[in-house]
């Protein structure tokens, strides 16, 4: 049956129809020919299939009053939300099709609108972002609207999970709303991301330099730290934003999801008891244990790029997502300096803001020596990390793997600090310092005077090693709740995970506490 | 019977002679270097004794060490295995000379067949037809040049000391004739001190086939049939078997009586191989006598029902042979893989590093003779052999499947190995033909990869195996988040087909299953081709897959990375990337991968000191091989290579400081 032309019904029907197209097929074509996919395409990829219900897709701007500029449904952000894995989250998606994906009062109000709602029912915020910047023409109201979307980032910060996917362009003051969310993926070659593009930069400094080398995927991966993921492209980078939003509780209020993989808990891995390497000089890929005890062998690891004498990420043991912070024997020797301290101490607040246990793998010489440490602040950075730890309240274990030398133990969640279970291999060595450094300073005079003094450093190192590097003292303190088999970590870790489960810890009332940033 | 033996190898050999004195109540005594101190064969053994620092010039290859553990400990023998001492005539003396028994054939023995020449001349005494070449040690090229034309083109450099290939070289034309003699005398004097090479007329080609025997201490010499080894790589044997295609009954007692007359020639006792090269017309010459147990004598074994260590021993304690040759007889077939830590893929390149997983496997008519085990370390020093997997069958077919459907199953990770390689060996059309020669691996395979595609049922085995287990995590995800779903409007049905798209190299399938997570039985459609699957609960942790596809039974073995999923089946090895329908669809406008530009530049990761270059300008390089070594928090750590190629300069020396991303070395690709 024919319906009049001027039914509403029909009328809805064509609106949706160009809302739909977005900024219409040429620009779409645009769009995939610089190798990105549309708005619509990349929630298409991220929520299940048929799973996404759309807010205001028929939300237009008051920039046509002002500046004469056209009408836009949608006014260049899909917003709406859907679910990953049957639980439901909100998601923006800014459409570069539209007047760039710029950022009007129009468009920040539809974002603003769903991470209300976010907060209200307890989900995760996922923003796609697509967006050549400001909306000049319309002046301050986008500054303005850029604000009401800070402010909420901070609000919901701790709350629920927010996830900034970097897709395209984002530069300027449009940066700090991914910069408050918990984890920035970005895209490699599409996407970057800096305060003051290339142009700018040319003029205030003469220096040339492309938009990818000041603020691409790799470069805040690697050296920044801006970026927590790179992937080579959309569909990749959207898989990713799947996988981590399977290990995390949609808000705070909620435990983590339990995924039970099927692998048995008291499963050992008879190969660890060889991981360590005879020569305490040689060294060992911490990833290789880390496998080994994690469900399946399941790690995301979180800034695998950046400062990787420290690694962090998600796993699973006996279902239960664990957060896991591990020094990196293998890069730096596992040493702490500025930016492992800072990726590490961010995690363990994401951590425990979430209720996500921690767990520890140790294995660190120290803090990084050096100017360059030191003047760049490497006490007030490590100062995080000993804070993040020491003001968490989830269940908190530490495995000392080989090295626990100096401040770096007690700031590794020592027992001290708070940790609740600490457990060490037969291969531990935790003293105030290494034994060689060690033995050069208790036994200067012995040293000095001996006949041969590089014999005399290198027994005196060997006795030290022998009475102090070593587990035994720890353990007969109680610093270290047990000695373990190293095979039989794995086991050990979800028995401390089960009779941690029901931990409650209330911290002291105050405003916040003042850790040192 | 010896009351207690020392055994001076390690690895797989060592167990493997272990097991038998075990059931003939014999008590080992094992010998290990520092680095070997937590190996398996020390835990195996009676009894251990460390004799050294890693480097085997510095232990297992020190005759004193192990005489001296051999006497402290009241040993009566020593068991040299294969490699090491085993062919080293001036060690059997020394044996002897402290009061042991050395289990192997005389020092003199040793040493008049260990050298190819004077082997050569005691063949010839024999009866036993050698290649055309001549028998004086040669030094100087002139000489050389004209024998060669005596002789004929191509001739192979053959150095008189040594063997296992080292030292060999071709030469197809009067030009490369110095250049090869070079390189052989350097690398003999090398490995073995001694510079004289042995030239003779090279027959291309050829098959491998050699007689092992044993002869007792009274005169008495049997053989028990032949091995064909002629796949090699690099003079270095990859698949053996037993018997070979190429020998008929007739032909195996032509060859054992020749055997045995050189044995008898040489006044030989104990086990022994006389290795042949065959032509096409079946025509056989002597190549060399290895006085010791071969590394391949389990194919042997299985198909004479002997042990020959045990054989070994008796004949070494002075007992005569307990058998005679008409009760030898040759029942079925059987094969042997090597399985080694190396990357076939980059020139057989060694690996090592701790073995992280290792699944042993077991089966009716499968041996393993393994020397590793979960969390044994692989190092630089000693030969790169881990195990060797040995089928039996009534045919060759059957022992070919019985070999294949074990190495699917067998799990090794932490190093690389050729496991795959071999097992696509066995699966080659070439092979299963039985057309076997010296050139089989350089005429089948490139870099590791069989110059044919493989066959496509095999590929969409592997396919269905990697879509279910995809989609079994996919489900088990679902499942476990479903307490964390809104409660409302819960009662949807759920789907009933599910379509991927899988992709592996440039290989595309369509795949769609059906059935039910809950139900083993499951319908896989790839490409419009129907296949009924029964599949087990799968657990994650583990890397094998057994499924049942169209009743059939197969094997695979499975790394699962979220949607990229590497598999490896029949010698096969792939990462399929699995795409929903939609993403398959949006796949086309994602830009191609692109290759980073500073590939092929090696940079310092850390801050620290230069300790050593271990290339130079002009070596070919590949990817992952160390090439640099830095000290950095006084820790050494090797920087491995970004990718494959030429070193085209080195910008840092030995002692010099590096900062992070410092440019080490710049390559040509």
């Amino acid at each position: 049956m024919q319906r009049p032309e001027h039914d509403n019904l029909t009328k809805l029907e064509s609106m949706k129809e160009e809302a739909f197209l977005g900024g219409g097929v040429k620009r779409i074509d645009a769009q995939h020919r610089k190798g990105k996919l549309t708005a619509r395409e990349r929630i298409d990829l991220l929520l299940d299939d048929g799973s996404f219900e759309e807010f205001d897709l028929l939300m237009t701007g008051r920039a046509s009053q002002n500046t004469g500029i056209g009408e836009f449904p949608g006014d260049g952000v899909i917003t709406g939300h859907g679910t990953i894995d049957g639980r439901e989250v909100f998601i923006f998606s800014q459409d570069f099709t539209i007047m760039g994906g710029a950022l009007g009062e129009a468009h920040a109000q539809k974002v603003c609108k769903i991470m209300d709602h976010a907060v209200r029912v307890g989900a995760p915020i996922i923003g796609l972002n697509d967006s050549g910047g400001a909306r000049i023409q319309e002046g301050v109201e986008s500054l303005a609207a850029y604000g009401e979307i800070f402010y909420r980032n901070v609000q919901a910060s701790g709350v629920v999970p927010q996830i900034s996917c970097i897709m395209g362009p984002c530069a300027g003051g449009a940066v700090y709303s991914p910069a408050m969310t918990d984890f920035t993926f970005m895209v490699e070659n599409t996407s970057y991301m800096f305060v003051t593009g290339p142009n700018v930069v040319k003029t205030v400094t003469h220096q040339d330099i492309t938009a990818e080398e000041l603020g691409g995927a790799m470069v805040h991966s690697k050296k920044s730290g801006v970026a927590h993921f790179a992937f080579p492209n959309d569909i990749l980078c959207l898989r990713e934003v799947r996988r981590l939003i399977n290990y995390l509780p949609s808000n705070n209020r909620q435990q983590a999801p339990i995924l039970d993989l099927r692998d048995p808990a008291e499963r050992t891995d008879p190969a660890l008891d060889y991981l360590v390497p005879a020569n305490p000089n040689q060294t060992y890929d911490m990833k290789i244990l880390i496998t080994s005890i994690l469900d399946g062998a399941e790690f995301l690891e979180i800034h695998p790029h950046f400062a990787r004498n420290i690694i962090v990420g998600f796993g699973r043991l006996g279902g239960q997502t664990i957060g896991l912070i591990a020094n990196q024997p293998a890069v730096l020797a596992g040493v702490l300096d500025v930016q492992a301290s800072e990726k590490a101490a961010r995690f363990v607040r994401f951590c425990d803001a979430f209720n996500i246990p921690l767990v520890c793998l140790e294995d660190v010489p120290g803090f990084m020596p050096g100017p360059e440490q030191e003047h760049g602040g490497i006490i007030r950075h490590g100062a995080k990390l000993l804070y993040a730890f020491s003001e968490a309240t989830v269940p908190r274990i530490t495995v000392i793997i080989r090295k626990a030398y100096g401040g770096a133990y007690v700031v590794m969640n020592s027992k001290h600090i708070g940790s609740d279970m600490n457990l060490a291999w037969p291969a531990a060595e935790i003293a105030v310092l290494g034994p060689k450094a060690a033995a050069q300073i208790i036994y200067r005079k012995e040293i000095e005077d001996a006949e041969n003094s590089e014999d005399m450093l290198a027994r005196k190192t060997e006795e030290y090693r022998q009475t102090y590097a070593n587990p035994f003292m720890a353990a007969k303190r109680g610093f270290i709740d047990d000695v373990i088999s190293p095979r039989d970590t794995r086991h050990r870790l979800i028995r401390s995970l089960q009779f941690l489960e029901s931990k409650r810890k209330i911290r002291p009332e105050r405003k916040h506490g003042n850790i040192p940033l | 019977m010896f009351k207690k033996i020392l055994i001076a190898n390690r690895g797989e050999i060592a167990i493997r002679i272990m097991r038998t004195c075990r059931s003939l109540n014999v008590k080992t005594v094992a010998v290990y270097s520092d680095i070997d101190a937590r190996s398996l064969h020390v835990r195996e053994a009676d009894e251990a004794i460390h004799i050294g620092p890693s480097p085997s010039t510095s232990s297992y290859l020190v005759h004193e060490k192990i005489i001296n553990a051999a006497v402290e400990q009241g040993c009566q023998a020593v068991h040299p295995g294969y490699g090491f001492l085993s062919e080293n005539s001036a060690f059997a003396a020394a044996v002897v000379k402290a009061g042991l028994t050395f289990i192997g054939p005389s020092s003199e023995v040793i040493a008049a067949l260990g050298d190819k020449i004077s082997a050569k001349n005691i063949a010839m005494k024999a009866g036993v037809p050698v290649v055309l070449g001549h028998n004086l040690p040669i030094v100087d090229i002139e000489e050389i040049r004209a024998l060669a034309v005596e002789i004929g083109y191509p001739v192979l450099l053959k150095p008189a000391a040594g063997g296992g290939g080292r030292g060999m070289r071709l030469a197809a034309t009067p030009d490369e004739l110095e250049s090869a003699l070079q390189s052989a005398q350097e690398e003999t004097r090398k490995a073995f001190g001694d510079n004289r090479i042995f030239m003779e007329r090279f027959i291309s080609n050829p098959r491998h086939i050699e007689i092992q025997i044993i002869a007792d201490k009274h005169g008495n010499v049997v053989s028990l049939g032949e091995r064909e080894c002629s796949i090699q790589r690099r003079y270095q044997k990859v698949i053996e078997e037993a018997p070979s295609m190429a020998v008929d009954t007739e032909l195996r007692a032509r060859m054992g009586e020749m055997a045995c007359a050189l044995a008898k020639q040489a006044g030989y006792s104990n086990a022994g191989t006389v290795e042949f090269i065959m032509d096409g017309n079946r025509n056989f010459f002597f190549m060399e006598m290895n006085t010791r147990l071969q590394v391949e004598h389990p194919i042997t074994e299985m198909v004479t029902s002997l042990d020959l260590v045990e054989l070994q021993l008796r004949v070494a304690a002075g007992e005569p042979l307990p058998i005679s040759q008409k009760d030898i007889s040759i029942k079925g077939w059987s094969i042997e893989a090597r399985i080694c830590a190396e990357d076939s893929s980059r020139n057989f390149l060694p690996s090592t590093g701790l073995l992280t997983r290792y699944s042993n496997i077991r089966g009716r008519n499968i041996r393993l003779d393994s020397g590793v085990e979960a969390g044994s370390f692989i190092s630089v020093y000693y030969d790169s052999l881990l195990s060797k997997v040995i089928s039996w069958g009534e045919t060759r077919e059957e022992a070919r499947t019985g070999l294949i459907n074990a190495l699917n199953r067998y799990h090794i990770e932490g190093v690389t190995t050729n496991l795959d390689f071999a097992n696509s060996i066995l699966n080659h059309p070439a092979f299963i033909k039985g057309e076997l020669s010296t050139g089989f691996i350089d005429e089948f395979f490139d870099n590791g990869d069989a110059k044919i595609d493989p066959p496509i049922e095999q590929l969409i085995d592997m396919v269905i195996a990697t879509t279910v287990v995809y989609h079994f995590w996919k489900n088990l995800v679902r499942e476990s988040l479903k307490p964390m779903t809104a409660k409302v409007g819960l009662s949807h049905k759920p789907a009933q087909r599910h379509c991927y798209v899988v992709k592996g190299n440039k290989d595309i399938f369509e795949v769609e299953l059906q059935g039910q997570v809950s139900s083993r039985d499951w319908s896989v459609k790839v490409n419009g081709n129907e296949f009924a699957v029964v599949a087990p609960v799968f657990e994650f942790y583990r890397r094998r897959l057994k499924l049942s596809i169209n009743g059939v039974n197969k094997y695979f073995r499975l790394q699962y990375r979220q949607n990229f999923i590497w598999n490896a089946h029949c010698g096969i090895s792939r990462i399929f990337e699995l795409y929903t329908p939609r993403e398959w669809e949006l796949a086309q406008y994602m830009p191609k991968e692109k290759k980073g530009a500073h590939e092929n530049v090696l940079l310092s990761p850390l801050p620290g000191m230069v300790v050593s270059i271990l290339v130079k300008q002009g070596d070919r390089v590949y990817r992952g091989q160390d090439l640099v070594v830095i000290e950095s928090m006084k820790m050494e750590c090797g920087v491995s290579s970004p990718c494959d190629g030429i070193v085209e300069k080195v910008t840092v020396a030995a002692g010099k400081a590096v900062e992070t991303d410092e440019v080490l070395i710049t390559f040509t690709t």
